[in-house]
């Protein structure tokens, strides 16, 4: 079973998230913040993360920096999944590494699925 | 008084009087002279008065004007006709940080490499060309509308007046308004998207099976959702506007691509709205053009919407694309609701509707043409309409032919 860690703060998302993914057949791991997030990525390794941009303590741009310099985890891929969509911040995404970004307000969790499927498979 | 008595003494002081007559005669002729003298010391004397009195009034009134010009909260730089500064008040050596000494009997073109001069510089080095309110940056506190006016006096141009007004408060002002809203339509979004995904959810069973009348009304609160984060969007995009941060990535791209594809997503609304439609393409290719393609099909759409919405079933809309080598123009006509003429001057306003389609619907936020115009002068096109109430609208842009990315990206 593909594992799958979330990292997000807003509980409405990670309930609506977790559902829709544990529906689909998948192993859902939650980080609240950046932190947690890198603490789970290093001892979880998942097939995927899930990644929130405007988080405290550390954004997602932080957590995308971070994981670069880390070698073990460098290569678990990564989709954003943010409230904004601005062209400059999904470039900078790219040039970090990033696979995808999804802006919440125009997908929905069964595009999300689909996005998900695209990289795990 | 016997006879001849009388007739003596009348003889006598006719003759007195004839003297004196003479005496006086001759007496007034020196007094004329001294009285006409005494005149005319008097006129000169009192058109001395008023030459001085002229003078002190004059020399009060320069004094006024002086002081005026002194205590001017906006700068004021004065050039004579050949282009010369002989003036300036104390606000524009403040603003400049150079002294009235240092400027006067010099051209604006004599400063080059004067830092705080620069942006005048550049406006002016070449002529002095009439400018209106002209947003400079002297420094990155200080931000000035500048405005020329010819000075002239019947008829004939003296000399120049600048002006320099310091709109560095209102600009923080309208900064911190774009912030704000750009923060609350941000804030906005999560628990828009929290909607839309808990809605999207019920809808595709997630949460069991539900009946048709209550996907009828799960399905309208999701269209209502839709509609709330599309004003998001539209706010979110006049704030980028106003940040001047709005175009991005410019590329070549050709305007026929990207207009097939806004109407290729737009059919299920002309198909519903029962409007007829036609694209009617150049026989040739034309040139491809400078843009931000995400922003011109933005400006498409949004025109696009608008044709479809205002036009009634049965009616019309066409669009048509024509170029030369050094312009493309779109124009996109519809047989619709038309435009009051007397509200056509505030229609690329931001939140503007016509008086007549708010009576027609409720939907639609007054944004899309404020954003279309926005979209297109960024790229140094331009955008205008004909339009008559009861028949339709036509509108145009233009965009330029060019490769430059400087005269592209357009200072809003």
């Amino acid at each position: 079973m593909a594992k799958i860690l979330l990292i997000e703060d807003e509980e409405i998302m990670i309930g609506l998230l977790q559902k829709k993914l544990v529906q689909s057949g998948y192993e859902v791991i939650v980080a609240r913040n950046g932190l947690e997030g890198m603490d789970a990525m290093r001892k979880e390794k998942p097939d995927l993360v899930l990644l929130d941009i405007i988080m405290p303590k550390m954004t997602g741009f932080d957590v995308m920096e971070k994981k670069n310099e880390d070698k073990e985890i460098r290569d678990i891929p990564v989709i954003i999944i943010s409230n904004s969509g601005q062209p400059v911040e999904i470039d900078k995404a790219k040039r970090m590494g990033v696979r995808d970004w999804l802006i919440k307000t125009e997908f929905d969790p069964q595009e999300v699925l689909e996005k998900v499927k695209k990289q795990i498979n | 008084m016997p006879r001849n008595t009388t007739k003596k003494s009348q003889t006598k002081s006719l003759k007195t009087v004839k003297e004196k007559l003479k005496e006086l005669e001759a007496c007034s002729i020196d007094d004329k002279k001294t009285r006409d003298l005494e005149n005319s010391r008097m006129a000169l004397m009192n058109i001395l008065e008023d030459v001085e009195e002229a003078r002190k009034k004059a020399e009060e009134e320069k004094e006024k004007t002086a002081s005026i010009v002194r205590n001017l909260s906006d700068g004021l730089i004065v050039l004579d006709d050949k282009g010369k500064i002989s003036l300036l008040n104390p606000q524009s050596e403040k603003i400049l940080e150079i002294p009235q000494k240092e400027m006067v009997g010099k051209k604006i073109g004599d400063f080059e490499g004067v830092e705080r001069m620069n942006p005048l510089f550049k406006l002016f080095k070449k002529e002095l060309k009439s400018i209106f309110r002209k947003e400079i940056f002297i420094d990155k506190e200080l931000i000035l509308e500048v405005s020329t006016v010819p000075m002239i006096i019947s008829g004939t141009e003296f000399g120049t007046i600048i002006i320099l007004h310091d709109i560095t408060r209102e600009k923080t002002v309208e900064r911190m308004k774009t912030e704000f809203v750009s923060l609350a339509a941000h804030q906005l979004r999560t628990p828009l998207s929290a909607i839309k995904w808990t809605i999207k959810m019920l809808l595709e069973g997630d949460a069991g099976e539900i009946n048709e009348s209550q996907r009828d009304l799960i399905e309208k609160s999701y269209q209502s959702n839709e509609r709330m984060i599309g004003l998001i969007n539209d706010l979110l995009d006049i704030t980028r506007i106003e940040e001047g941060r709005y175009l991005y990535n410019p590329t070549l791209d050709d305007l026929i691509n990207v207009t097939e594809s806004v109407v290729k997503a737009s059919q299920d609304t002309i198909k519903k709205k029962g409007v007829k439609f036609e694209f009617k393409k150049p026989p040739k290719r034309i040139p491809r053009v400078m843009m931000d393609t995400e922003k011109i099909r933005l400006a498409i759409q949004n025109l696009l919407e608008n044709a479809i919405r205002y036009t009634p079933s049965g009616g019309k809309v066409t669009i048509s694309i024509k170029s030369d080598k050094n312009k493309i123009e779109f124009q996109i006509g519809d047989t619709g609701v038309g435009i009051p003429k007397e509200q056509q001057l505030k229609i690329f306003s931001k939140f503007f509707r016509g008086s007549n389609v708010t009576k027609l619907e409720t939907e639609g936020s007054g944004l899309g043409l404020f954003i279309a115009k926005n979209i297109i002068e960024a790229h140094g096109g331009k955008i205008w309409f004909e339009s008559e109430e009861g028949k339709g609208s036509v509108f145009h842009f233009l965009l330029p032919v060019k490769k430059e990315l400087e005269e592209f990206l357009k200072e809003f």
